[in-house]
C-alpha cells in the first residue's frame, strides 16, 4: 500500500515539475523585464535628447529657411511692384516726351511753313523783279533792233529802187514809208 | 529536424543571454538591449551631424535629417493633428527613428535580429504611447475626456449600450495591444522568413543534386532581404502615424 502510495507521490511529483519547468520556459511572446527596462530607459534618453537637443536645431533651420522664402518673396513682390511703377513713370514719360515731340514737330512745322511762305514770297518778288527788268531789256533791245533794221532795210530798199530806176530818189521819204511798214509788222 | 532541414532551436530567438548584468535581473543588458542602445546613438550621431553645418540648400546629413522630419511633421504630424499636434513632433519623431532602426538590424549583418522581433521593446512603445494620449486627453479635455472617448457625443442614446463597451475596449484595451502585436508580429515573421531562407541555402549548399535548388532559395533570401527593410521602415511608419491618430484623437472630443 505504502510502495502504491509512493508510485504515485512520485508521479504526482513527476507532473509538477514537468508543470513547473513548462511554466518557466521562456515564451516567445512575454516581454520580459529586463528589455523592457532597457527600452525604457533608452527610448525615454532618445526622447529627451529629440525635445531639448536634437530636434531644435532642424526646426530653427526649417522656420529660418521658411523666414527667407517669405522675405525673399516680399522682396521679390517689392521689386516687381518697383518695377511696374518704373515702367508705368517710364511710359508716362515716353508718352510725355512723345507729345512734346509732336508738338515741337507741330511748331517747326508751322515755322517752316511761314518762313517757306515767306522766302517763296520774296523769291516771288525777285521773279517779278527779274521779269520785269528782262522785259525791260528785251524792250529796249527791240526798240534798237528795230532802229537799226529800219536803217538797214531802207538803205537795201533806197539802194534797191535807185538801182531800178537809175536815178536818186527822195530818201527821207523812203525812210517814212520803210518805218511805217517797219512799225505796222512789228504790231503784227 | 523539420523536412531534412538543421533549424537553430527555438532558445536561440527567445533566450539572450546578458552581455553584463545577473541572469534574470530586471537590468540584464543582452543583444536586445545594445540594439536599443546603437538605435539611440545612430539617430543621434545622425541628428548632429545633420545639424553640424545648416546651410539653407541641404545636402548630406542635413538633407537626411530634415527629409525625415520633414516627412514625419507634413506626412503625419499635419495629416493627423493638423498645426496643434506640432508640440508632439519630438516624440513621434523619437519613436519612429528608435522603431526604424531597432528594426533595420534585422538585415545588418553580424546582428540579424530586430529589436522588435522581441515583444518587450513594441509592448513598453505602445504602453508609453497609451499613457501620452491618455495623458493628452486629459490634458486637452479634463476628466471629461473618459466620457468622451468611450461615449462619443452626438451618439444616439440607445447606441450607447452597443458603444459604451465598444469603444472603451477599442481605446483603452485593444490599441496598446494592437501596437504592440503588429509590430513585434509583423518583425518575428520577418526575422524567421529570413532565418527559412537562410537555412535552406545553407542546408542546399552541397554536393547532390540538391544544389540545383539553391539558386532559385538565395533568390528568395536576396529578394525577401529587400522586402524586409521596406517591412522595417513601414512598420515604423505604421506605428508612428497611429500614434499620431491616437494622441490627435484625444486632442478634442470626438464628433
Amino acid at each position: 500500500m505504502l510502495a502504491l502510495v509512493n508510485v504515485f507521490a512520485e508521479a504526482a511529483a513527476t507532473d509538477v515539475n514537468q508543470a513547473v519547468a513548462e511554466a518557466t520556459a521562456k515564451n516567445p511572446i512575454l516581454p520580459v523585464m529586463n528589455e523592457m527596462f532597457w527600452t525604457l530607459v533608452f527610448f525615454a534618453i532618445l526622447w529627451a535628447l529629440m525635445k531639448f537637443v536634437l530636434l531644435p536645431p532642424v526646426m530653427r533651420t526649417f522656420k529660418e529657411r521658411a523666414d527667407k522664402v517669405r522675405d525673399d518673396q516680399l522682396a521679390a513682390e517689392a521689386a516687381d511692384t518697383a518695377r511696374v511703377d518704373r515702367l508705368e513713370q517710364y511710359e508716362a514719360g515716353l508718352a510725355g516726351a512723345r507729345s512734346e515731340a509732336v508738338k515741337l514737330i507741330e511748331q517747326a512745322r508751322a515755322e517752316g511753313d511761314a518762313e517757306r511762305r515767306v522766302q517763296v514770297g520774296a523769291a516771288e518778288a525777285d521773279v517779278a523783279s527779274l521779269r520785269t527788268e528782262a522785259a525791260a531789256e528785251i524792250a529796249g533791245a527791240k526798240e534798237r533792233a528795230r532802229g537799226e533794221l529800219t536803217s538797214s532795210i531802207t538803205d537795201i530798199a533806197v539802194g534797191a529802187a535807185e538801182a531800178v530806176v537809175q536815178k536818186s530818189i527822195d530818201r527821207s521819204a523812203q525812210v517814212r514809208v520803210v518805218e511805217d511798214h517797219v512799225a505796222q509788222a512789228g504790231k503784227n | 529536424m523539420i523536412f531534412g532541414l538543421e533549424f537553430p532551436p527555438i532558445e536561440n530567438l527567445v533566450e539572450w543571454p546578458n552581455w553584463f548584468g545577473p541572469k534574470d535581473s530586471f537590468y540584464g543588458f543582452n543583444k536586445i538591449a545594445f540594439i536599443s542602445l546603437v538605435a539611440i546613438v545612430a539617430t543621434s550621431v545622425l541628428f548632429i551631424l545633420g545639424n553640424r553645418k545648416r546651410s539653407m540648400v541641404p545636402k548630406g546629413a542635413q538633407n537626411l535629417v530634415e527629409s525625415s522630419v520633414a516627412f514625419i511633421r507634413d506626412g503625419i504630424v499635419l495629416e493627423t493633428m493638423g498645426p496643434d499636434g506640432m508640440r508632439y513632433l519630438p516624440y513621434l519623431v523619437s519613436l519612429f527613428f528608435f522603431i526604424l532602426i531597432g528594426n533595420i538590424f534585422e538585415v545588418i549583418p553580424f546582428f540579424h535580429m530586430p529589436a522588435n522581433a522581441r515583444m518587450a521593446g513594441p509592448a513598453v512603445l505602445a504602453l508609453i504611447t497609451w499613457a501620452y494620449y491618455i495623458a493628452v486627453g486629459l490634458k486637452h479635455q479634463g476628466p471629461k475626456y473618459f466620457i468622451n472617448a468611450i461615449a462619443p457625443p452626438g451618439v444616439p442614446k440607445a447606441l450607447y449600450i452597443l458603444v459604451v463597451p465598444i469603444e472603451f475596449l477599442s481605446t483603452f484595451i485593444v490599441r496598446p495591444f494592437s501596437l504592440a502585436v503588429r509590430l513585434f508580429a509583423n518583425m518575428l515573421a520577418g526575422h524567421i522568413l529570413l532565418v527559412t531562407f537562410s537555412v535552406l541555402c545553407i542546408t542546399l549548399f552541397t554536393a547532390s543534386l540538391l544544389a540545383l535548388v539553391l539558386p532559385l532559395s538565395f533568390f528568395m533570401l536576396v529578394a525577401l532581404t529587400g522586402f524586409e527593410v521596406m517591412v522595417a521602415f513601414l512598420q515604423a511608419y505604421i506605428f508612428t502615424i497611429l500614434a499620431a491618430v491616437y494622441i490627435g484623437s484625444s486632442m478634442h472630443a470626438e464628433h
